[in-house]
């Protein structure tokens, strides 16, 4: 079967679940949520379409327009956001909401797979191999800590930290010289005291609260506390379609966005949580054997870090949910309620398939 | 390309962590996690079910269960917990801040209901259960409590019922009995306990995460205790009541040929409704009223015999042929016995059996028993039911105590002297014996020569346990001394001289023996034992008054009660 239809399939999958899911955990408030979801899937599909016909290389010509327009959101988000839940991170769009730190996330990887790769058909050895520190690790790093900066003051640690986290991985899988990333994780790691006093109050209480949710069981502690209990009485055939307690009954908070899988975990226990599991593994999978079938190094780069982009996403946001990593405000890919995560990833799976017609080119 | 492969690699391990930690939390906690899930949404609202009641043989309840209403509320959000309890204590009465100081106070987890108000008035509990719409989170639990439709009539026979303590819940617990169960104390509350006993029933309900009710998940219904019927008669324990209040003692009265227990009554006695109502001041009275007012003096005290125990020395004698019906001993007023002297109340001149018994001569017994022997005495006591417990099935029953030379050497290191025996004829000296005792012993001469059991259950449950008493003995005497033992007690109330003679303007044909028990320092003790109708008794009587004055006192309680017992018909 083609890679293209793979993709598409695993990606209707994941999001009909997810829609299934946010009815679940929504249709007693009488809110249309749901319906409002399926209408963003089907744009997303919209935009798949439209990406997957799009020449990726174009974007190679765009790399640095996008990415004065990505700076330029987000300080209108900074400057005019709709505040939600504390946060500033939206901006209104006649009736939506978008969230620019999601289109941050594709433009960085697009940014960095330009930077790291060379236009032209015959020479597409990486040139990465040749660059000193600076050019090599300073350079980009300024690049990609400017718009981070933006979003985590958001404030926004989880995108934040996110990006960073993508930055490490490409900058790693770019092959740039290993002793430049060990400088740059001795630096990271050096700082982190640092790091530790610019965080805000609540980010340092979720934190604390995730070493041990039972610090603070009725406060930060509460909705982690849930989710495990959500996810846990699943057992292993799960408590059955509409039928999970946590979610119905509302004990589980963003229970149809951030906390989604603790709710499909509810309900459908270990085999149904597994299955997802597999499905966002396939797909991941999927993106990176597209990158090693390309011999464009930017196509690949591309890929590699739009995969990544994903498989960070989905990891962070799951172990979130079984408290092995602090809370950090990160949806699910495909499954979270939101359009602008969901059309952001249609788009960058659109981009993949792309990548992968053109493949042949090379 | 490498890198790609490791990156991959990393991935899949990732990915597999985190199928891994789905395992750990879903297969192997998700017990745990499931009942926590469940403590989050299941709440419980426990109903009781009524404790058994206690009948009695005619059918009329003496304990049983009233309803009462509690006020329980659902705590749940705080807006409404304000207006809620404003109005509440309007329809109550109570001041605002009490009932929010109550609750305030006994919030211990948001997911129990906690009581506002116990046993409230009916008319406020229909007022409330109209008010519901607006008293969002108010429930009026209905709840049976016990009820105590006589007062205190034969409150020692029932007992009352308190909290559990911890002794006997350490004793109890394997039985289901849990802290804050009610019990009982003392009488048949505590010794039918278990049978009595209600079980808990109650409606288990899904709540969301405000605590809100959104469903009921199942019902228990509660199961009620098992009734007991007594063999005791209300009409005849009201006489009884009647007529020894004010008089500190005890009365029996019990079916000689069965051992049913009719009545029995204690005074000072309690009530048992105190302890139902936590009428905290009552209570304390009766538990530090120097009269003791809680302990059932026919089985839980025991008293020197005096001269009843005279029976237990004319069978020993006849028995063993130390003296025959002719035999005559003179009495002058008293007796020597080596250095002391032992006096009789009166001067008899000479005294056969039939004469001692009936005008109770302590010369004629001295000297009978001088020719018994004390051990032959203490040996036919214990064949007459003395000196242990008689098995009734109430609680806390005395065994009484009965000297013997053995004893004395082994335990004072003394050893007995004649002087002693003396006195043990009379029914004084270290012995003790308690009321039901003394009337099982009449009952051996009531029903011609059988030592039964007493006992007060006749059913439970419907079901009859009076086959699980012990058996009733026939003793080893013989006919002709029983018969003229019975000749020798009707003679005491007929015989004009018959220290009993008051009974006799009676209608009905009454025997029995009187008693004054010296118990210095205060007043004797009296006694009299008797049953009646003479031919065919129905009924055998033990009056007893505790530092009442002479057996006169007695025998003249006991005319009033068989006289009372005439005009009502009863016999």
């Amino acid at each position: 079967m083609a890679s293209y239809l793979r993709i598409l399939l695993i990606a209707i999958l994941i999001a009909s679940i997810g829609i299934l899911t946010i009815y679940s955990s929504t249709y007693q408030k009488g809110t249309k949520l749901w319906q409002q979801q399926i209408l963003w899937v089907v744009s997303g599909m919209f935009a798949f379409f439209i990406m997957s016909n799009f020449n990726y290389r174009r974007l190679w010509d765009v790399t640095y327009f996008l990415y004065g327009f990505v700076l330029i959101l987000l300080l209108l988000v900074s400057l005019l956001g709709v505040v939600r839940l504390g946060a500033q991170r939206w901006l209104k769009f006649g009736g939506f909401n978008f969230q620019p730190s999601e289109l941050v996330k594709l433009i960085i990887v697009i940014f960095l797979s330009r930077y790291f790769s060379k236009k032209s058909v015959d020479d597409v050895a990486l040139l990465s191999g040749r660059l000193g520190i600076f050019r090599g690790l300073i350079l980009p790093f300024i690049f990609v800590a400017i718009p981070v900066w933006l979003i985590i003051e958001q404030p926004d640690l989880g995108s934040g930290a996110m990006v960073l986290f993508i930055f490490f991985a490409m900058f790693y899988l770019a092959g740039v010289k290993l002793r430049y990333i060990f400088i740059f994780s001795l630096i990271i790691i050096l700082s982190l005291p640092l790091f530790w006093q610019i965080l805000r109050d609540y980010q340092k209480e979720r934190l604390l609260v995730f070493l041990n949710p039972n610090i603070d069981p009725l406060g930060a502690g509460y909705t982690l506390i849930q989710s495990k209990i959500a996810i846990g009485s699943g057992g292993f055939l799960g408590k059955g379609w509409l039928a999970g307690t946590q979610s119905q009954l509302h004990f589980l908070p963003e229970s149809h966005t951030d906390f989604i899988f603790a709710t499909l975990a509810e309900q459908w226990g270990f085999w149904g949580s597994a299955i997802l599991l597999s499905l966002y593994y396939l797909l991941i999978r999927e993106g990176f054997l597209i990158a090693q079938r390309t011999s464009d190094y930017f196509g690949r780069l591309l890929a590699l870090g739009i995969s990544l982009m994903l498989g960070i996403q989905v990891f962070i946001n799951i172990a979130m949910t079984m408290g092995l990593m602090p809370v950090v405000g990160i949806p699910l890919p495909l499954m979270s309620y939101g359009g602008s995560s969901l059309v952001m990833t249609f788009i960058s799976l659109g981009i993949l398939v792309n990548i992968d017609k053109r493949r042949a080119v090379f | 390309m490498i890198r790609i492969k490791i990156i991959i690699f990393t991935i899949t391990c990732v990915f597999l962590f985190l199928v891994l930690n789905l395992f750990y939390f879903e297969v192997v906690k998700g017990n745990k996690f499931k009942e926590l899930s469940n403590k989050n949404c299941i709440r419980i609202l426990p109903q009781e079910g009524g404790r058994g009641r206690i009948i009695d043989r005619q059918g009329i309840v003496i304990v049983g269960n009233e309803l009462c209403y509690d006020v329980l509320i659902m705590s749940s959000d705080a807006k409404q917990l304000d207006k809620t309890l404003m109005n509440a204590s309007r329809v109550l009465g109570t001041d605002f801040k009490n009932l929010k100081n109550t609750f305030k106070g006994s919030l211990t987890a948001s997911s129990i209901p906690m009581a506002l108000a116990k046993n409230i008035d009916l008319k406020k509990a229909i007022a409330l259960e109209e008010l519901k719409p607006d008293l969002n989170g108010i429930i009026i639990q209905p709840r049976p409590q016990r009820g105590y439709p006589y007062g205190r009539l034969a409150c020692h026979v029932l007992g009352y019922l308190n909290e559990i303590d911890r002794w006997r819940l350490t004793k109890l617990a394997d039985y289901g009995y849990k802290t804050k169960d009610i019990v009982g104390f003392g009488g048949l509350e505590e010794k039918y306990d278990y049978y009595l006993r209600q079980e808990e029933g109650g409606l288990s309900m899904e709540v969301d995460h405000r605590g809100r009710f959104v469903r009921t998940l199942g019902f228990r219904p509660p199961k009620s205790g098992k009734d007991i019927q007594l063999t005791l008669d209300v009409k005849i324990q009201k006489i009884v009541e009647e007529n020894l209040s004010g008089k500190v003692g005890c009365v029996v009265i019990m079916e000689p040929y069965s051992g049913q227990i009719i009545a029995l009554a204690s005074w000072p006695n309690f009530n048992p409704s105190a302890f139902v109502t936590k009428s905290n001041s009552s209570i304390y009275d009766f538990l530090n009223n120097p009269e003791a007012p809680l302990i059932n003096r026919a089985i839980s005290a025991a008293y020197p015999a005096g001269s009843v125990f005279k029976l237990v020395v004319a069978t020993a004698a006849l028995e063993t042929g130390k003296i025959n019906l002719s035999t005559t001993f003179l009495c002058t007023g008293s007796i020597n016995v080596g250095k002391q002297k032992f006096s009789c109340w009166d001067t008899h001149h000479e005294e056969n059996l039939r004469d001692a018994i009936t005008h109770s001569c302590n010369v004629f017994f001295y000297r009978t028993g001088l020719l018994l022997g004390a051990q032959a005495i203490h040996d036919y006591a214990v064949k007459l039911g003395l000196s242990r417990g008689t098995s009734v099935d109430l609680p806390y029953e005395e065994s009484g105590f009965l000297p013997h030379p053995l004893w004395r050497k082994i335990y004072r290191f003394k050893n007995w002297l004649e002087g002693d025996t003396v006195n043990l004829s009379i029914g004084q000296g270290e012995l003790l014996v308690t009321p039901l005792q003394i009337a099982r012993m009449m009952a051996i001469f009531a029903n011609r020569g059988r030592l039964v059991t007493p006992y007060i259950v006749k059913t439970i449950a419907g079901q009859d346990v009076s086959n699980y008493q012990k058996k009733i003995i026939t003793l080893p005497i013989k006919m002709s001394t029983i018969d003229s033992i019975r000749e020798d007690l009707r003679n005491v109330v007929a015989d004009p001289s018959g220290t009993a003679n008051v009974l006799s303007t009676l209608s009905v044909p009454v025997s029995g023996k009187t008693g004054t028990a010296q118990a210095p320092p205060g007043q004797p003790h009296a006694w009299f034992i008797g049953f009646f109708p003479f031919k065919s008794p129905k009924f055998v009587i033990c009056v007893f008054l505790e530092h009442g004055g002479s057996g006169y006192r007695a025998t003249l309680l006991a005319k009033q009660i068989i006289e009372t017992m005439i005009q009502e018909g009863i016999l």
